[in-house]
């Protein structure tokens, strides 16, 4: 996913870059009065009409269904973790691929980020940790191996330590 | 319809006052980011450097640049507000004397008390820092900030008294009879329509920073003294995207004044001018959200309000900024020089680096992206090629003197040089946001590291450059000040 954003981030920077180019080129030009309000303001009109579209559209496709659902369905399995200075504590070290995870996070002390990377490295969900809550996240791993739990929140001079681990492991 | 006929055609910005804060501003903006190039030297194994020591320096620069940034927006504001307005220069005194003291107590905090709980200060970490700092450096950093803060709303107190007082009253300022009638007289500059705006909205950030940063500190003698650190959290993220916003705004005000001296046509202050900035003000005080989308205790609405206002914002920055600016240039015959390739520059790398930042405030990517270096990517894009590209911009305007009207060959080269660092470094942050890595990790593992020394090789590069465009700037200083 993350590589595809990237594609996504370069190509829009470029539409936006492209009319800059294109204006910034001929701006040298001999002067010449400016092009018909009229025309300048359907123009405009457009790109905001464009923006405002394609913004509605996107939010919709990605606000349905909801990203935070962690709603506990039957045979989800629950993973307890805590976040101290500057480590994690988690109530399991194994949990069932294919069937959901239900983490529910705390925190001991201050901000944590409880970010959860794939055997290759690759983020895969995080959710924010803080004093007083247990915050929920859900998520249906599909690989087994080793992932790792990356603190994403600064926490103190240790924070890049906060490292943690649990494995993933195939249905039987 | 009267196009703003200027209340007080005169200049009650001081000058001299204003040429050293560019000045002071570009000297914090060079050490800091000397600051940043050792942080991704250390990521990268280039340097050895003790964890403790990184994140004070993280501190220090993350603080720092978001006040060098709001310093030179401010200078830039002040100075044009000044020629429809009537300021008072002790107040600008004031506010100046106010944030050097500030700035002092931040740095003694992270430097001699050895405080690194970031800018952002998440309580409860400046009163829990697992040994790492004592309470008086957290106080000391507490207070420097709280110094800022009263500069501040000196500042802005200023600023819409004087405005209050030439057009009798904010609303009108900001253009509202022309917003919502069509019809005004008097209709108010550009400059005025967006000083009005800033001044409403980041006086609303001062003081919501204000009331969290006396929290943090009464809770440092007082643990009991506790409240709900979500609470806190918001307050935290509310004044700090007020803020650092407002200095692109107060800076692109140099955009609306300068580049008509190039292009011979006037910005306007049309109807939908003034709806943007209206509409600026109410974004700018609703879109915090979108830094909290992975706290999922917050109610959703919260959170959808954040894509939406996240979406909403490239509205008036695309579509009537930029497009505006475009629409002006288009085969207007402009002389390039320094001043206006940079102020160019600096509307192109804000829509540039709004990208990848709204692309962020969708909760789904903000998942896998939030507190990656994806972060730092689009944030170093808009205030490296936005807000300090728009305040050298104004800085070469302000020095340039009226004989001068050629872009030297030394000026495009370091404007070349700094426009590939900084795209080159900015693009090292988001393809490493990309693969997962996190921001402000003092210690990368090795498989990161060729990236980070490649960030670092693009970090030399834009900070040579810069070094070059202040140098321009420090040579110019001393021709006869522009009235």
């Amino acid at each position: 996913m993350q590589q595809q954003i990237l594609i996504l981030t370069i190509v829009v920077m470029t539409l936006v870059a492209y009319p800059f180019w294109r204006v910034v080129r001929t701006s040298q030009h001999a002067p010449q009065p400016p092009s018909p309000a009229g025309r300048i303001e359907r123009m405009r009109t457009a790109l905001l009409a464009s923006l405002a579209v394609t913004g509605l559209v996107v939010a919709v496709a990605t606000l349905r269904p909801w990203p935070h659902d962690a709603h506990a369905a039957p045979g989800a399995q629950i993973v307890r973790a805590v976040g101290y200075q500057w480590y994690w504590e988690l109530d399991t070290e194994e949990v069932t691929a294919g069937r959901p995870v239900v983490f529910e996070v705390a925190s001991a002390d201050v901000n944590h980020g409880f970010g959860v990377y794939d055997p290759s490295g690759t983020i895969l969900f995080q959710t924010q940790v803080m004093p007083g809550y247990v915050n929920k996240v859900k998520h249906t791993f599909t690989e087994p191996g080793t992932y790792r739990v990356l603190c994403l929140e600064y926490c103190g001079t240790a924070h890049h330590d906060m490292i943690g681990e649990f494995k993933v492991v195939a249905a039987r | 319809m009267t196009q703003y006929m200027p209340v007080a055609q005169k200049t009650s910005a001081n000058i001299t006052a204003i040429r050293l804060t560019m000045l002071l501003g570009a000297v914090v903006f060079l050490l800091l980011m000397l600051f940043g190039i050792v942080m991704r030297a250390a990521q990268g194994q280039i340097i050895n450097l003790e964890p403790t020591v990184f994140y004070q320096l993280m501190t220090a620069h993350g603080a720092g640049m978001v006040g060098a940034a709001a310093l030179t927006g401010s200078a830039i504001m002040w100075y044009f507000l000044g020629r429809y307005v009537q300021l008072s220069a002790l107040a600008y005194n004031v506010f100046l004397g106010l944030f050097l003291v500030g700035v002092v107590l931040v740095l003694g905090a992270v430097f001699v008390g050895g405080f690194a709980g970031a800018w952002t200060f998440l309580y409860p970490l400046p009163a829990l820092s697992g040994g790492s700092w004592e309470v008086g450096a957290a106080t000391t950093f507490v207070l420097g900030l709280v110094a800022i803060g009263v500069a501040y709303l000196i500042f802005y107190l200023e600023t819409g008294r004087a405005m209050i007082a030439a057009y009798g009253g904010l609303g009108r300022a900001l253009a509202w009879p022309l917003v919502f009638t069509g019809k005004m007289d008097n209709v108010p500059p550009p400059a005025v329509i967006a000083s009005a705006s800033v001044t409403v909205f980041n006086t609303v950030g001062i003081v919501v920073g204000a009331a969290v940063l006396v929290v943090t500190l009464i809770n440092l003698y007082v643990p009991s003294f506790a409240i709900d650190p979500l609470l806190a959290k918001n307050f935290i993220y509310f004044f700090g995207h007020v803020f650092i916003n407002a200095s692109i705004y107060m800076a692109v005000i140099a955009v609306y004044e300068i580049l008509p001296l190039y292009t011979g046509r006037k910005w306007k202050s049309s109807r939908l001018f003034a709806i943007a900035w209206s509409a600026i003000l109410l974004m700018a005080t609703s879109v915090y959200p979108h830094h909290m989308m992975q706290d999922v205790a917050m109610p959703g609405w919260l959170l959808v309000m954040g894509q939406l206002v996240s979406f909403g914002n490239s509205l008036p920055l695309l579509g009537v900024t930029a497009f505006s600016m475009l629409a002006y240039l288009h085969r207007s015959g402009i002389k390039w020089d320094l001043a206006s390739a940079l102020l160019v520059i600096g509307v192109l790398g804000w829509s540039l680096g709004a990208v990848p930042a709204i692309i962020d405030g969708t909760i789904s990517v903000n998942r896998v992206m939030h507190n990656t270096l994806w972060v730092p990517g689009h944030f170093h894009t808009y205030l490296l090629l936005g807000e300090v590209a728009m305040s050298l911009g104004f800085m070469a305007w302000l020095t340039k003197g009226d004989r001068e009207s050629a872009f030297a060959p030394a000026e495009k080269a370091a404007i070349t040089a700094y426009v590939a660092g900084t795209l080159g470094f900015t693009f090292m942050f988001l393809i490493s946001g990309a693969t997962s890595i996190p921001r402000r990790w003092a210690i990368h593992f090795p498989e990161w590291h060729l990236q980070d020394r490649i960030a670092t090789a693009f970090a030399a590069l834009l900070i040579a450059a810069f070094f070059t465009l202040i140098t321009f700037y420090v040579v110019r200083l001393l021709r006869p000040a522009r009235a």
